[in-house]
């Protein structure tokens, strides 16, 4: 078991599936996560290395605040690697001399765990506030969407309410 | 339905010899040969008994194609198990120098190895499930054989850029088994060998990828473990007698002087999983120098090395397959950018596989015929075309001849894969019905027959 931020990942599960427990994070956050984490598909949580690991709980723990990642330059057909006695300054000042900006990355807006929770909260309370239609609906306990309420509102009954837990 | 087969089948073996007056032999045959002994198999094939650590075990849970595992006879001691049959199924043992027109369309069972390529390597999933039907695995030498083993005797003797070849044809035409023909000849006549049966494992994300700053390539490492440690045991014997020719540079370690054993360097690569792709590419590099022994770099799933990999890199964006370390490697020779000295590139087509298509750079470079209108407006990637650039196409006849369809029924029922009694007419049905197509023959003909 592996704990990340307060919540845990299952061993036995691929890695890419077991990133969706968090909340705020679907298949395909998920799917670009691993991506930049350079974890392959079929991964599962056990085979991560612990500097994955330390990787994924440092960008989710302010995914806003994170470094953005160069595009690496890719060898071309005709490129022959330099001998492997290069010494690592080297390789690192001539990646980053034709390394190239990275566009804007999706993932550095994610919010997880209590921020997304948060936001959720924040919505309804704004809706209470100007005192929506919606607003009205949720501190009544009742379906906020149109929905019949005669019978069936059984979920919006249990769950509805301005301090909405997310 | 598929017949079930739970009953090993024990056979007598003819003792196979190639100085046998009646047999015709290839010409290098009269050469006398170095005390070889050859093992010869009680059983069957089992399937992997010691799998090297970190190989794949393939279709075990894979509930679509139905893994097969046949129970050994000790298992079964009730008299309804016995069969009142005589056990028929008499093959002779694939010898390198027996293969010649004479033999086409006979079946011939595997040598059962010490090291067996099958084994150690692995076999694509069909095969697979095929040899775990079989009491033992075999194949039917068919003309396409014999073409292919006269051009790898040529191709012994040539550099091999000037021998790329790749198997073409319909599905279920054959062309897997004959690179698994192909690479045991080769293993036979001492040539060196490297076997990927699923190149699809290459590109579908399923083995660890790192971005390496001195390649500029996404290395593979575990994937080359696993690669050097097979070739490690399948090629032993002639690796403990090749030594590097010149110095080797290893990243984070002093260089490998120059005169060391093939065998130590390899064993670099296998104590350190980091250094693998390194040790893998420069033990390629000074196979093909050496001029000893010939070199045979057989690749199934030849079209998923062309196709999109489903890697993606920390952008998102897919990842070319030719950023990947090791199809990078597999193209590299493919297209005679690299090359062996003697030796020879095989690729088989899979025809079948949906998720990785074949594409049209290789189609183009294959001269094969369109499946859709592909205009000039078509996005051809230059660097694939480059790679396929100079690749031969040995087109597999899509059906199988009638005599070697014959031998093909005759292994399966000797085998009993189907309980009622062979006749020429439940044959010629079968092999109407499939016209001609061995996959079809076999598998939705005999072993899906209901008669």
């Amino acid at each position: 078991m592996v704990h990340v931020l307060g919540v845990q990942l299952p061993d036995y599960q691929y890695a890419r599936f077991a990133l969706t427990a968090f909340y705020g994070i679907g298949h395909k956050t998920a799917h670009r996560l691993c991506a930049r984490l350079q974890i392959h598909d079929k991964c599962k949580v056990r085979s991560l290395t612990p500097h994955q690991i330390t990787e994924l709980a440092a960008f989710l723990s302010s995914p806003s605040t994170s470094t953005p990642i160069p595009r690496f330059p890719l060898a071309t057909s005709s490129y022959k690697p330099p001998p492997a006695s290069t010494p690592l300054a080297v390789l690192k000042e001539e990646t980053k001399k034709l390394s190239q900006r990275a566009w804007a990355d999706p993932l550095r807006n994610i919010k997880i765990e209590s921020e997304a929770r948060r936001v959720v909260k924040d919505n309804v309370a704004h809706q209470r506030m100007i005192g929506s239609y919606v607003g009205k609906r949720h501190a009544m306990g009742l379906p906020v969407r149109g929905q019949n309420t005669q019978n069936n509102a059984r979920t919006a009954k249990k769950l509805n309410r301005v301090d909405r837990r997310g | 339905m598929l017949s079930v087969r739970c009953q090993r089948v024990s056979y007598q073996l003819l003792a196979s010899s190639s100085t046998s007056p009646l047999v015709q032999t290839r010409s290098y045959a009269t050469q006398p040969k170095k005390g070889q002994i050859v093992k010869q198999a009680s059983q069957g094939f089992k399937g992997k008994k010691t799998a090297p650590s970190g190989q794949m075990e393939p279709a075990k849970k894979d509930k679509k194609m139905m893994a097969f595992q046949p129970l050994p006879v000790s298992q079964l001691p009730h008299p309804l198990f016995e069969s009142d049959r005589p056990d028929t199924l008499t093959l002779q043992t694939f010898h390198p120098e027996m293969l010649t027109r004479v033999v086409e369309s006979q079946a011939l069972k595997f040598p059962h190895n010490d090291d067996d390529p099958f084994r150690i390597f692995g076999l694509p999933r069909n095969i697979l499930v095929e040899f775990r039907l079989l009491s033992k695995p075999c194949s039917v030498i068919r003309s396409v054989t014999i073409d292919a083993i006269n051009k790898l005797d040529a191709a012994s003797e040539k550099n091999s850029k000037e021998s790329r070849v790749v198997f073409t044809g319909p599905q279920g035409c054959g062309k897997s088994f004959l690179l698994l023909q192909a690479l045991q000849y080769c293993n036979a006549r001492d040539w060196l060998v490297l076997y990927i049966p699923r190149a699809t494992n290459l590109v579908n994300s399923t083995t660890a990828h790192t971005y390496d700053m001195r390649t500029r390539t996404y290395l593979q490492p575990i994937f080359a473990y696993q690669t050097l440690q097979r070739f490690l045991k399948v090629n032993t014997p002639r690796l403990e007698q090749l030594r590097t020719q010149t110095e080797i540079e290893i990243e984070r370690r002093p260089p490998v002087p120059p005169g060391t054993p093939l065998v130590e360097l390899i064993n670099i690569g296998l104590k350190d999983q980091g250094h693998a792709p390194t040790v893998l590419d420069a033990v390629l590099e000074e196979i093909g120098k050496q001029t000893i022994f010939p070199v045979l770099l057989a690749v199934d799933d030849f079209q998923a090395l062309y196709c999109k990999s489903h890697y993606r890199d920390q952008h998102f964006s897919a990842i070319k397959p030719y950023h990947l370390s090791m199809p990078r490697l597999l193209l590299e020779y493919a297209s005679g950018q690299k090359s062996f000295a003697r030796g020879a590139v095989f690729g088989a087509l899979s025809m079948s596989n949906t998720t990785f298509p074949l594409p049209v750079e290789l189609r183009e470079a294959l001269s094969l015929k369109y499946d859709r209108p592909y205009g000039p407006y078509v996005k051809r990637q230059p660097e694939l075309v480059e790679y396929a650039h100079g690749l031969e196409s040995l087109a597999v006849p899509s059906s199988l001849s009638v005599s070697e369809a014959a031998s093909v029924f005759e292994v399966w029922m000797k085998d009993r894969a189907v309980p009622s009694k062979p006749n020429d007419e439940l044959f010629l049905a079968k092999y109407s019905e499939a016209s001609g197509n061995a996959r079809a023959f076999v598998w939705k003909g005999l072993l899906s027959s209901m008669s």
